[in-house]
Parts: C-alpha cells; structure tokens; sequence
C-alpha cells in the first residue's frame, strides 16, 4: 500500500521540482531579456574579437586577404624583436615614473578635501576635471607647455636661469612628459576614489586618535593609511592594468612612431601601429596576447605585495595582544 | 586636403582596454543603442538576403552605386549631381562619408565580403593594397585608357600595380616645391626672386650651401627636421625602395635610398635643421611662424595648410623649384572593388567626376590640386589670395607637375620606411653615427621584410 503511493510520489517530486524551476525561469524571463542587451552585444563587440585575436595570433593576415597559419612563428619574432621589448621597457618606466607620484597626491589630496574646509565641492569638481578633459586638446597643450624651443615651461626654467629642457626630443624628456599628462589626469580620479574610502572610515578612530594626542601627520600614516589598504590595492591594480594598457597620451602628443628613438613608444601603442598601420593583424594580435601574460603576471605580483602586507600587518597586533 | 583621412582617435581590439581607457573611450549609451539597432538590422536582414543566396549587399537599389570617400576628397557639387543621375547612365549615387580608420574599414568589408560599395577612394597609400589586386577590378580592361591622354602620365603609372593591371583610377595629386620665407632670405643677403632662389639650389649640394649661408647670416634654418630633406629626395626620385619585382634596391650602393639618406645626413651635420621632427607641430608651425625655421618642401595641398597654421606670414612666402626636379607627395585614387553592380556605370562616374572641366570645379570647390593639365586652362582654376604674394602658386605648382618622374611605389614601403625614418630622426635629435643608423635601418628592414614573406 505504503509503496503503491509512494512510487508515483518519488517521480513526481522531481517533476514538480523541474516545474518550479521551469516557472521560476519563466518568472524571470523578463529580468533575462532585460539584461540580455549587453551580452549579446559583449558576445559580438567583446567575447568574439578577444577569442578570434587568439586565433589570429598564430596566422599571418593583412586583414584583408587569404589567413595563411604560421604556428608560433609571430611570438617566435616578438621574442627577438627590439622593438617590442623597447617599447616593454618604455611602458614600465612610464607607468613607474607615473603611479607612485600620481596615487601619493590622490591619497594626500582626497586626506586634504576631506577636511573640513570650505569650498570642498568646488575643489572636488576641479580635481575631477582633467579627468573629463579631451585627451586630443590637452595633447595640443601639453605639447605646447613642454615644447623644446617655444614651450612655457622652457621660458619659465630659462628665466630663472636653468636653462632648457629638450622635454620632447630626448628619451628621458618624453617619458617624463607623458607620465606627467597621467598624473595631471588621473590625480583626481582617484583622489574621489580615495575619498569615498575616507567616508567609510569611522569618525570614532580619527576623535580616539585626536584624544591620543595626534597630529595631522600621525593620523593620516596610522588611521588613513592602514584603514585605506583594500581601496590602495584597487588604485594599484586598477592603475597597474591602465599603465600597461598606455595608449592615447603617447599616441595624440607623439603620433603613431611613438617620438625620437621610439621613446614614447609603449606596448598598447606598439600593437595598435602593427596592427592598424602596418596592417599585420597577426602580430598585432600576438603583442596583445604577450600584453595580457604581463599583465596577468603583474596582476599576481601586485596583489601578492599588497594583501601580503596588509596580512602582516593584521598579524601585528594580534601578536602583541597575544603578548599582552 | 588630400593627406591620410586616419588622424582621429584609433579603436582597438577589447581584450588589452585598462580602466584608464575604460573611463574614457567607453562607448556612449548612444552609439550603443545604434550598434545594437544595427545589430538587430542586420539580424532582420539576415534571412531575406540569405533566401536570394547573394552576400549582404551595402545597397538593395539595382540603380544606386555607393560612393566611399572622406572629408574633401570629392566636390559636393559633384557629388550632388551624381545623387541625381551619373551622367550618361541611367544609375545614381549614393556617396557615403566614411570618417577616420578608412583603410580599416574598408579591409574589414573586403575580408567580410559584406556591404562593400561599389566605388571606393583610397589616399596616396594605395600601394597598400597591391597584395589583394584581385579585389579590384582592372580599369583598363572596361575602356579606361580613353583617357589616359589626360592625366599626367607619372600619376597614372601610380595607378597600376606590379602585374600590369590599372586598378586605381587618378584624383589629385601633390606635386612639391622648395616653400622659404622671402623676409628672412632677404635679411640674408640671398636671392628673394622665386626664379633666382630656384636656380641658387638646383642641386642638393647648393641647397644646402645656402642654407649654410642662411644659417650663418641670420641663424634662421632652412628646413625644420631631416625626414622632411629625406622625403623630398626620395619623393623627387625615379627610383624609390623596390623595384616591379618588390626586389629592395636601397642596398645597392648609391641607390635612391643611400643618396637621400646621405643628402639628409649632410644638412643635419651642416646645422641646416632645426632639430623639431615631425610629431611636434606645434613646434614647427611655431618655427615657421617666427621665421627661425626659413622654409620647407611642400606639397600643392601645403599651400593651405601653411595658410592655416602661420596665418601671420602672409605675403611673406613664396614657393621656389626645388632641388634637381619637383617631385609628388601625396594624392589619391579611385578603385572599384570586384564585388561592383555596375562597372561600367562606376567606371563612368570615375571617369565624369575627373574629368578636366570637373576637376578643375572641384579645386575651386575643395582644393584639390588636378591631375589633368587640361584642368589648368579653366577660369575655375584661380588663385585669389595673397599669401605668397605676387607669386600664385597655381601657376608654380601646375609648371611642377610637369617635372614629376615616374616612379614605382611598393607595398613594402609602408613596412619598412618607418626604420628609415625613424633613424634620420635618430642621426638628428640624439646625435646617433649616420652609419650605424643606416645599418640598423637596414636590418631591421630586412627583418621585418624576412617576417613578412618578402625576399630582401
């Protein structure tokens, strides 16, 4: 008896269950066709070309006719190319010469407009500008202010004496110009990333340590700072992936060749001339893959710096408390 | 202005796009919304053409034959009365203004072999495309030879790729002269004449004496960077990079190549350049306009650019004959792709639109500089400004064109022109041994040509 109503009953609880899920799926059909949009659009414009430029990677094409294969041969030629490793090098010194500057003002900046002074909208807004500021207009000016014969910066060095600077012509002056143009434009960027971090401290930390007797500088390296670790590690990273992918700064104030000696010259600018001047799709591709193994790898690096730190110092007190 | 329509912001493939360039060159919600309307379009579209068995074709009008050109390449008066009907067929044109990345995009229809139009121009890179010839159709073959008598004979050779075959039909064309600055040469002491400077530096050498002088009287330059000497040499010569055979010649000793490199080398160690390479146009407009940099070897279409960019110089140029003869810079071409509805009818829009009288139309209407003598005879072809003084440069330029050699210009010079010039600069700016610079030239030519298939 018992198994006579238990039989129907055991093919019956998956079933209802298919069923729910069937109406649950049929409920939110709505929800999947409103977001559908984007993947479908990311599938064609985003998904498709990263997938095929693996493909392309390893063929010779000139985007227009036959795709011959050629196996490892494009990576095999970016091992021995110079110029790669040129423009390699140039991306790192410019990301190094541009990072560590630019996310040390962002944080002593976003510390500053956090303050309780007047005006902090307008200087927020100010901050925030450059970042909305047309990339081709201000290489018109940044070319201008750096130039070697008629720039302002010149005048003004020469003025007081110091004599001029080629900015644009030697190796060392067109890589300190263009991480000058990243400083100058993501600054306030992350100086409002930042800032949001500093809103989500408590206010109780910043009274205990003005009660302690703290100074302006003390708060800012022993409460700002070591609150602030999780959103730095999101600047670096984020700043980390922007650098390597460098791009439209050397590009609109130098030009496609990347200035004197290809000093300007960075990975992202390097496979955009290859890819879309020389029409070479097939190496392009193969800097672009090279471009996402170092940056993958520097993704590692980095994470493993900061979170490393930020675990040792988590241990610190733990250990003194242990002590205590 | 006939130069390369590619200045505007470049795309790139997603897969490399940091945060940086994220925040900025995101698409707008408006360029998405067209993307994906154009998505669906083509979704809609999809089974209707797949039903007739035929690729998607960029116009479904049996009488409409599509146009691609870019900003000033075409008149618009032109252009409109072809809209209405291409003279002596019974088709109209569709013109399309396709903006920067036109090479890219027009590779992209070609390799999808979807929505290729039927008539397309393409800049003085046309070389670019002799690799795939068999996506053009060969223009002599449907009658175009009838008009060849028209146009200078150097521009049209330009046309025809290795095999023989003319598949890109004459535009304009960008014939060069010495452009100098006649105040500062007259604070010098030189000649001030266009004749007279013309017959002071007929050849290189005495180019650069008197830019010697030049420099030593009034500390002016005569030029602003070597690639530019570099270029006029070479745009001036017969023989250029390769031969027919895309066989590099530039190794050969006192090749083409060598003598306009040793002539660049030369007015950089006589202290004839004023050190600004060609990425800095600021800098060299700047130079121009204060007349510490005395002149310059332009194209045709320089004319209005110098206009635009040292508009406080007025009346103070003039254009003399450059060194040993004029050579060409720029300037396009018509091509038809293989896929074309009608080539006849497009062949006779091609050949209505550049034609002489219409040419000549089209200088007055956008500047194109002809590429028919005839086109000079016209009262349309008159210059009224008053720039280069009492010179006009119709007259000096149209004279140039005749002087123009015949040259052939190879695919490969795309790839491996950029070693060459990249080192000039390096000669210039850092001050690199000219003949180490030429052997790293040389071989990283060698290597890029060995990358792509070519023998060097």
């Amino acid at each position: 008896m018992s198994t006579a109503t238990a039989a129907p009953a055991s093919p019956s609880a998956p079933e209802a269950a298919s069923a729910r899920r069937r109406r649950k799926v049929r409920e939110r059909l709505p929800i999947y066709l409103a977001i559908s949009p984007f993947y479908l659009l990311f599938a064609v414009f985003g998904l498709f070309p990263i997938l095929f430029s693996i493909v392309l990677s390893f063929t010779d094409w000139d985007g227009m006719g036959d795709i011959s294969f050629v196996g490892l041969a494009q990576y095999q030629f970016l091992l021995s190319d110079g110029r790669f490793w040129n423009a390699v090098g140039n991306t790192f010194i410019i990301w190094f010469l541009s990072t560590i500057p630019m996310l040390f003002f962002a944080l002593v900046i976003a510390f500053l407009l956090h303050q309780n002074i007047r005006f902090t909208k307008v200087y927020r807004v100010a901050f925030f500008l450059p970042n909305v500021t047309s990339m081709v207009a201000m290489a018109i000016v940044f070319g201008s202010v750096f130039s070697d014969t008629f720039g302002l910066v010149n005048s003004a060095l020469t003025a007081l004496g110091l004599g001029s600077i080629p900015w644009l012509s030697t190796s060392w002056g067109i890589k300190v110009t263009i991480a000058i143009m990243v400083i100058w434009r993501f600054t306030g960027y992350n100086a409002i990333i930042y800032l949001a971090g500093l809103q989500s401290i408590p206010t109780d930390l910043y009274d205990a340590a003005k009660v302690d007797g703290a100074n302006l500088r003390q708060v800012f390296t022993r409460v700002t700072v070591p609150m602030m670790r999780p959103i730095i590690l999101f600047t670096v990273i984020t700043s980390t992936i922007g650098g390597l992918s460098l791009f439209t700064e050397p590009q609109v104030l130098l030009g496609n060749s990347g200035g004197a000696g290809e000093a300007g010259m960075t990975i992202v600018l390097y496979q955009y001339n290859q890819a879309f001047t020389q029409f070479d799709f097939g190496y392009g591709s193969a800097i672009a893959w090279a471009l996402f193994l170092i940056a993958a790898v520097f993704a590692i690096i980095n994470w493993r710096l900061v979170s490393g730190r930020s675990d040792a110092a988590d241990r610190t007190p733990r250990r003194k408390e242990a002590r205590r | 202005m006939p130069t390369v329509p590619d200045h505007g912001p470049p795309r790139r493939t997603g897969l490399s796009r940091g945060v940086a360039d994220a925040l900025t060159r995101r698409p707008s919600r408006r360029s998405l919304l067209r993307g994906g309307a154009a998505a669906l379009g083509a979704g809609a579209l999809a089974p209707s053409l797949a039903a007739c068995g035929s690729d998607p074709s960029i116009s479904e009008d049996p009488d409409e034959l599509v146009l691609w050109y870019w900003n000033r390449s075409a008149s618009p008066i032109l252009l409109d009365q072809a809209a209405e009907q291409i003279p002596g067929t019974s088709k109209h044109l569709r013109a399309d203004v396709i903006g920067t990345s036109f090479d890219t995009k027009l590779r992209t229809s070609l390799a999808g072999n979807a929505y290729i139009p039927d008539i397309t121009y393409i800049n003085s890179n046309n070389a670019l495309y002799f690799t795939n010839e068999d996506l053009f159709l060969d223009l002599g073959e449907l009658g175009a030879d009838a008009v060849r008598g028209d146009y200078f004979d150097w521009k049209w050779n330009l046309g025809m790729t290795p095999k023989g075959r003319f598949c890109f039909f004459p535009l304009d064309i960008g014939p060069t002269g010495y452009f100098f600055r006649q105040d500062v040469f007259e604070e010098a002491g030189l000649p001030t004449d266009p004749a007279e400077v013309g017959a002071a530096i007929a050849t290189w050498e005495s180019w650069i004496e008197l830019g010697t002088e030049l420099k030593g009287a009034t500390g002016s330059f005569l030029m602003n960077d070597a690639q530019a000497v570099y270029e006029g040499f070479l745009n001036s010569s017969p023989e250029r990079y390769f031969d027919t055979d895309d066989t590099p010649l530039y190794e050969k000793p006192d090749s083409a190549v060598r003598q306009a490199w040793d002539t660049a080398v030369a007015a950089i160690q006589a202290g004839i350049t004023a050190r600004i390479p060609r990425d800095r146009g600021t800098d060299q407009n700047a130079a121009w306009s204060s007349g510490r940099t005395a002149g310059q070897i332009g194209a045709a279409w320089w004319t209005q650019v110098l206009e635009e960019s040292a508009p406080d110089t007025g009346g103070l140029w003039r254009i003399a004959d450059q060194p040993v003869r004029a050579g060409n810079s720029g300037g396009s071409f018509a091509a038809l792709p293989h896929t074309c509805k009608d080539p006849e009818a497009a062949l006779a829009f091609v050949m209505w639109i550049n034609s002489p009288e219409n040419q000549a139309i089209a200088y007055d209407d956008v500047q194109l500089f002809p590429s028919t003598p005839g086109s000079f005879d016209s009262p349309k072809m008159a210059y009224d400004g008053d720039f280069y003084g009492d010179q006009n440069p119709l007259d000096f330029f149209s004279a140039a064109a005749e002087t123009v050699p015949s040259s052939f210009i190879s695919t490969w010079e795309t790839v491996i022109g950029g070693s060459f010039s990249l080192e000039i600069t390096n000669v210039e700016t850092s001050g690199k041994d000219p003949e180490q610079a030429w052997d790293d030239a040389v071989a990283q030519a060698a290597k890029v040509l060995t990358k792509r298939g070519v023998e060097a």
